[in-house]
């Protein structure tokens, strides 16, 4: 518990008992923000004040239970006493786990029940040093780490590409020198040749030299930037592949609550940000930082006096640039989030673009671009007109140390003080030298462009997945199929929860029919055998191993599953029907989909299995492609079956059919089955009703028809809608 | 936020309800209903001459109407009613049902913006709110900063605690500077 706080003194001072729990809350009973501590000890339940006064307190003898009610950014902790419900206190959002768990600890007492263990995840973590929240996995404070680190850590990228980096860095050595021969020469060539109008050879030898240096120079700047293409090339790749990883080892509960297309931009834009800053920018900078310290030295050997005139105004453009750098990156920010958001309006519209046509909606949609699109000009606008506006200024500067250079060393020439050919290298060598200068302000916002893109890259990959796998998996080997639910609590967010308590013991081979009003949490219990999602409480159990101790492929290995939503990839439908097993052989795909009722329809398709389904297999009926993924099932030969609606668009001809292929294909593997048509799962074993999250039944079709239970209810009302369709009896 | 959208009409009824029409919404008269406190600070109602002792509020459009389309539901989440407008509620209940949602939206409104600092990958808000100052910390600002309209912005932590800015325009030039630099 190194991370929560602890008692203030003057409380502490004051206790009689030692206390069994404490926590402090963040806000007033008032709703005003403020600090309480709450002590609960084996007889009440106290809240003090910071300042060590005590606010109120409730014997524990009078509390029956309690409880919390979330509410929206905070929730209240409410016991329950003989008199009616009591508020013990408030607090916001951040604190909810723990209040959850301080309401079961007074619940246990209040009833003398055992008491609950608290897990650590129950704790909100602070950062020792700032007191900013952490997150679960990461140890690091994100308020108290720096951007050098960011920084390092993106150059880490580069470090496979070192002997080329060294390469590409000896090269820009030698062309910035090389790049300073010619002036030299130039004022050689005033001062030795056309001033004493001296025909000598000199001049030849000196335009061959200046000759030669462009040629050289030529050369190297080819094979620097080649170098540089295939590095950044390489980091690039890299890059992508490494976001790309990161997003697959994310769990379901991380895209639960993101637009996926908004992901597209992250992998192919951030990475380009970061390439460019790492190829481009650090060659870049290093080489210019160089060039200017060179610059300067050759300046200062000619006459230092002059150089230190022109440049008087160097300070002012440094002191611009650093001015202008923040503003520019939050512009760029700004810009990105204009992006950002037309890409997902894009995405979004054109992933429902059949609801979109079906509504009529085009021109709304459009409109709605439209409206993006111009926040979009608009921050374009700002970012590149602060750009165009301020660069001729910074020549403007520049400028100025030229024209004090042409005042002073023109004078100097005409007392002699200076040779024409020095004024002119030195003009040139100023020219070449606030070049670089003017572009730190480019630099720094390549920088800040890099950094922040790399913040949300390395965003992605530093969320912990909320499912992690187990250090050391238990190596299961195929597993027999007993499936067994302890006690089961889970909800999407923790306050809410979907499933309560759920215990079920299933054995290997046997057939669940899970029945229950939609919203019941039917496809939450089954996305918790997948271990799509980790149970908060309780523990699911395979062959008696808990699930959480098996390596996540293993366990998918084992699980072979039709969702109620069947996506099917871009790709044929045999790649699709062969997706998990890229081996199977074309007679096994034929199979699988015989088996499924797929093969007949297939074949009848012009393309056969050929047949490209695209995004989401559009192409294909709704029933026809709910056939696909069962074959897409049976070809995994998994020990545990999750058919959840497996047969909800077909037509009843059709669902007997498949009906058969699963009576055929549930043999020997432990099967859980999720239908509204109740007559879907006439060869269920045992059917279990699920009502809000809670089993209310468990036994044979017989057993609870007899009952007259809530299954019962669910049947007769089945049987008097189909009576009143006049079709087929449930 | 989910939890908040317009629920679908229950299929269980509460049992006074269960001669209308299911799928109607009820709207709640205003001179029928009272809201009041009990001793333990527990909200309460008399609804149509019925005594509910505890009562749950929901905002039908927590963004668009804070004060309008009040869900009213018992502990069982049955929705009793919907008050269309708590203004036409005698001055009692109106207080304290005002409180309620306070309460229970938890959403303070800032006064004032101290300043907005980005360190490293986090953004930082200090902030002057109606409730006392608070800071607020998030991840970035395209997923956790929202504008339901008129010159609102609703920010929302890393853990979940949101605050409001009614109205942009309105905060003082100190504060509008903070808040440029990020729109
Ligand atoms: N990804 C999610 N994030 C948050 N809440 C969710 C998510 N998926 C489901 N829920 C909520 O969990 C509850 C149970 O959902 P679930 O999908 O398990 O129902 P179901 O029994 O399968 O219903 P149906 O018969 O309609 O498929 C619902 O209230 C739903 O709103
Ligand atoms: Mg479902």
């Amino acid at each position: 518990m190194e991370f929560t706080e602890k008692i203030p003194i003057t409380i502490e001072a004051q206790l009689k008992e030692q206390p069994l729990f404490y926590a402090a809350t963040d806000l007033m009973n008032d709703g005003q923000f403020g600090k309480q501590w709450l002590i609960l000890t084996r007889t009440e339940v106290a809240i003090w004040a910071e300042d060590g006064n005590l606010t109120s307190s409730l014997p524990l003898s009078d509390i029956t239970d309690a409880r919390v009610a979330g509410g929206v950014g905070g929730g209240t902790l409410i016991a329950d006493t003989k008199r009616g419900p009591v508020i013990v206190l408030r607090y916001t959002a951040a604190l909810t786990s723990i209040f959850g768990h301080v309401a079961k600890l007074i619940g246990a007492l209040a009833k003398g029940e055992e008491l609950p263990t608290a897990s650590e995840k129950d704790f909100p973590r602070l950062c020792p040093k700032c007191r900013t929240p952490l997150s679960h996995d990461s140890l690091a404070c994100p308020v108290c780490k720096n951007n050098g680190k960011v920084l390092l850590r993106m150059l880490s990228y580069a470090k496979p590409y070192r002997k080329q980096m060294i390469a590409a860095a000896i090269m820009l050595i030698l062309t910035t020198l090389i790049e300073l021969i010619p002036p030299y020469l130039t004022k050689r060539l005033v001062d030795d040749v056309l001033t004493p109008k001296d025909m000598g050879s000199a001049l030849l030898w000196i335009v061959v030299g200046l000759a030669a240096t462009s040629v050289v120079l030529t050369g190297m700047q080819i094979v620097r930037g080649l170098i540089g293409v295939w590095i950044g090339s390489k980091l690039m790749g890299d890059l992508r592949r490494d976001v790309y990883q990161s997003l697959m080892r994310l769990s379901l509960s991380f895209f639960d609550r993101r637009q996926s297309s908004q992901f597209i931009g992250r992998v192919n834009s951030d990475s380009e940000a970061m390439r460019q800053f790492m190829t481009d920018g650090v060659i870049w900078v290093s080489g210019e930082f160089l060039r200017v310290v060179a610059i300067a030295i050759i300046m200062f050997s000619l006459d230092w006096k002059l150089t230190l005139l022109a440049l008087l105004p160097t300070p002012l453009m440094i002191i611009m640039s650093s001015l202008l750098w923040p503003k520019m990156g939050r512009l760029w920010y700004q810009q990105w989030r204009s992006v950002f958001r037309l890409n997902s309006i894009v995405g979004d519209s054109l992933q429902g673009i059949r609801v979109v046509k079906a509504f009529g909606q085009e021109s709304a949609e459009t409109s709605r671009y439209s409206a993006s699109n111009r926040d979009l000009i608009k921050s374009d606008i700002r970012v590149q007109g602060i750009w165009q506006g301020v660069f001729p200024i910074f020549s403007l500067i520049a400028g100025a140390g030229t024209l004090l250079i042409w005042f002073y060393g023109g004078r100097n020439v005409l007392n002699d003080g200076m040779s024409i050919g020095t004024l002119i290298a030195m003009i040139t060598y100023l020219g070449m030298l606030l070049g670089p200068l003017q572009w730190v302000s480019q630099m720094l916002n390549w920088a800040s462009h890099a950094i922040s893109a790399a913040d949300r890259v390395f965003e992605i990959m530093d969320t912990p997945a909320d499912v992690p796998d187990t250090v050391n998996p238990a190596n299961i080997g195929r597993v027999k199929g007993d499936v067994e639910f302890k006690q089961v609590t889970y909800g999407y967010e923790k306050h809410h929860p979907v499933l309560k308590g759920i215990s079920l013991n299933v054995k290997a081979g046997e057939m669940i029919g899970l029945v229950g009003h939609s919203g019941a949490g039917k496809s939450t219990f089954i996305n918790m055998i997948c271990r799509f999602y980790d149970s908060d409480e309780g523990t699911i159990t395979i062959d008696g191993n808990d699930i959480r101790t098996i390596s996540q492929n293993d366990l998918r290995q084992q699980i072979g599953v039709v969702l109620q939503e069947t996506f099917l990839f871009d790709g044929t439908i045999a790649e699709n029907i062969a997706y998990s097993k890229p081996d199977a052989t074309e007679l096994d795909v034929m199979r699988a989909a015989k088996i499924a009722n797929a093969h007949d329809f297939i074949v009848q398709l012009p393309d056969g299995y050929d047949t490209r389904v695209g995004e989401r297999g559009h192409k294909l009926s709704g029933g026809e492609r709910q056939r696909v993924a069962i074959a897409r099932a049976i070809i995994h030969d998994p020990r545990i079956l999750i058919l959840d609606e497996a047969t909800a668009s077909v037509d009843t001809v059709t669902e007997r059919l498949i009906q058969e292929a699963i009576s055929r294909l549930v043999k020997g593997r432990t099967t859980f089955a999720i239908a509204h048509r109740l007559s879907t799962l006439r060869n269920a074993d045992r059917l279990v009703v699920l009502d809000h999250g809670k089993i209310v039944e468990v036994g044979t079709h017989e057993e609870l028809l007899q009952a007259e239970g809530a299954y019962f209810k669910l049947v007769e009302a089945q049987k008097e809608l189909s009576q009143i369709k006049g079709v087929e009896s449930a | 936020m989910n939890e908040l959208e317009v629920k679908e009409v229950q299929e269980e009824q509460p049992a006074e309800l269960a001669e209308k029409d299911p799928f109607e919404i009820h709207l709640l008269e205003p001179e029928r209903i009272s809201f009041s406190r009990s001793s333990g600070g527990v909200f309460q109602a008399v609804i149509e001459g019925k005594a509910y002792d505890e009562i749950v509020l929901f905002r039908v459009f927590p963004f668009r109407y804070t004060t309008q389309f009040i869900s009213v539901r018992n502990p069982k989440n049955e929705e009793i009613g919907i008050v269309r407008d708590i203004s036409l509620l005698d001055r009692e209940s109106r207080t304290e049902i005002e409180k309620e949602l306070q309460l229970r939206y938890f959403l303070p409104i800032v006064t004032r913006i101290e300043s907005v600092k980005q360190k490293a990958d986090l953004w930082i808000w200090e902030l002057g709110t109606n409730l006392g100052d608070t800071r607020i910390v998030m991840r970035n600002l395209h997923e956790f900063m929202q504008f339901p309209g008129n010159n609102r912005v609703i920010l929302t932590d890393m853990n979940g605690k949101r605050c409001e800015i009614r109205d942009y325009e309105q905060l003082d030039s100190h504060s509008k500077r903070q808040l440029r630099d990020v729109m």
